[in-house]
């Protein structure tokens, strides 16, 4: 019996690799939590909250926040197969300059799964978009303290660290 | 402070007063972790599930901070009763110390009134691995854990005609203390939103020590494995099933594997509760003439941050 249930586990995770590598057919995440009008709302919705947020707005205190959630939508649009083109900097170059911890990483999430809340996306597609958002932790959080000289801008900071 | 809860999977626990209200800040702790990765006090004290330890630290302190929890769990099963206290610490993401506490109960057959109590430190230190970030890789988060367990005897033999038995020892095993020793392995599968959990344990455990360690049977290391998986409901609900298999060390005994069911429920990231349906398998039949599984409702609060 213990043993069967054990299987019964394994086969659980390897029925989650078979789901997870599968693509295909069918419509795109993108479509299944509702398309532009959707995620154009999530993106808004999360601009705001993140403002209010005092764990993590000052992180974004030069940002241009228009242009941010701009560049937010279309991240997401094109990570769910919205056909979207990314047209902002790749998530290393964009946050060198910044000590950003996986405190603040984390509280950004949280910032977008309350996002989607307050748009009605059903909370089984928002782990599905956090899924595609999490891996970009490597680099957006930093191992070590940014530079002085590179966070104020005087040295250009280092090329991505090879994988 | 925001209360934008995290989900939790796991058996959870609980303790008043520990001033987590204001734990923002507090001497550094961040809370700043992922969702569902706080983890509960599982049976021996270590962040995991109510049986079965995970690979995660406990609290919510990230990889530059510091969580903590306390919890308290009571178990009533048919003929036996569980209580268990404790508090665990958790550093860096890294490592976690826990204690833990356990006052047990008969409460049925003849052996009605029986008790004994015992003492668990563990620690455990996480490998390698990031369960929440490495979403694009296969790799799992990996800890490797020690529990050690100092049984203090048993009481109120005389009561139930076995005068003179202070001791599990007196029952067959083989000594009164023993060191668990385990590793884990934590895949939270996010874009599934399931929790998939995988542990070998070193252990000579009669009963999770209660019955002391090693026995007439067996008196050498077993490894036994266990497992967790845990469906997300939303952020701040989860339900799953837990399975732990265990050594057969005492021929008074007829220990088996033990399961459960559970629903964690995390209002906030300070709080959170478990209400789980536990079933042990046969508890000391040979012993009490009882041979019936030894199934219950598992209720653990947790408090911490």
């Amino acid at each position: 019996m213990a043993r069967r249930i054990l299987g019964c586990l394994l086969l659980a995770a390897a029925g989650v690799a078979g789901s997870a590598a599968a693509g295909g057919g069918g419509p795109t995440l993108y479509d299944r939590i509702g398309g532009e009008a959707k995620l154009r709302a999530t993106v808004h919705e999360f601009v705001l909250i993140m403002e209010s947020d005092d764990r993590i707005n000052f992180t974004f205190a030069n940002t241009d926040l228009k242009k941010f959630e701009q560049l937010l939508f279309e991240q997401i649009c094109n990570l769910t197969d919205g056909g979207c083109k990314y047209t902002g900097r790749d998530m290393y170059t964009s946050h060198a300059k910044l000590n950003i911890t996986n405190a603040q990483f984390n509280a950004l999430a949280e910032d977008l799964y309350e996002a989607f809340d307050r748009v009605h996306v059903p909370y089984r597609l928002q782990n599905k978009v956090v899924a595609l958002l999490a891996p970009m932790q490597r680099d957006v959080v930093k191992d070590q303290a940014v530079p002085q000289d590179v966070a104020e801008g005087k040295v250009p900071p280092p090329p991505r660290p090879a994988k | 402070m925001r209360a934008v809860a995290l989900l939790c999977y796991g058996l959870g626990s609980w303790v008043a007063g520990v001033g987590v209200a204001t734990a923002e800040g507090f001497l550094g702790a961040d809370q700043g972790k992922f969702l569902l990765t706080a983890g509960f006090s599982q049976l021996e004290g270590a962040g995991g599930g109510g049986l079965v330890p995970l690979a995660l630290i406990t609290g919510y302190g990230s990889s530059d901070s510091w969580g903590a929890n306390a919890h308290f769990t009571n178990i009533q099963l048919k003929d036996f009763q569980l209580r268990t206290y404790g508090a665990a610490v958790g550093a860096l993401d890294r490592v976690e110390v826990s204690y833990t506490r356990h006052e047990f109960d008969v409460t049925g057959t003849a052996l009605d009134g029986l008790g004994t109590a015992q003492d668990i430190v563990g620690v455990k230190v996480r490998l390698w691995g990031n369960a929440v970030y490495q979403q694009d890789s296969w790799v799992p988060q990996l800890a490797v854990g020690a529990e050690y367990q100092k049984n203090e005897g048993i009481t109120n033999a005389a009561n139930v005609g076995l005068a003179g038995v202070v001791s599990a020892k007196q029952l067959g095993a083989s000594s009164e203390h023993g060191t668990d020793y385990y590793i884990a392995a934590t895949k939270i599968f996010l874009a599934q939103s399931l929790v998939v959990n995988v542990a070998v344990r070193a252990t000579k455990a009669n009963e999770f020590g209660l019955l002391g360690f090693g026995g007439d049977l067996k008196n050498t290391y077993s490894f036994k494995p266990e497992g967790t998986v845990a469906y997300l409901l939303t952020r701040r609900l989860a339900v799953g099933s837990e399975i732990r298999t265990r050594p057969h060390n005492l021929s008074i005994d007829d220990e088996s594997t033990g399961y459960d069911v559970f629903a964690a429920w995390a209002p906030t990231k300070n709080i959170s509760l478990v209400a789980a349906y536990l079933n042990l398998g046969g508890i000391l039949g040979p012993a009490t003439g009882v041979n019936r599984h030894q199934d219950g409702p598992y209720i653990s609060v947790q408090a911490g941050f």
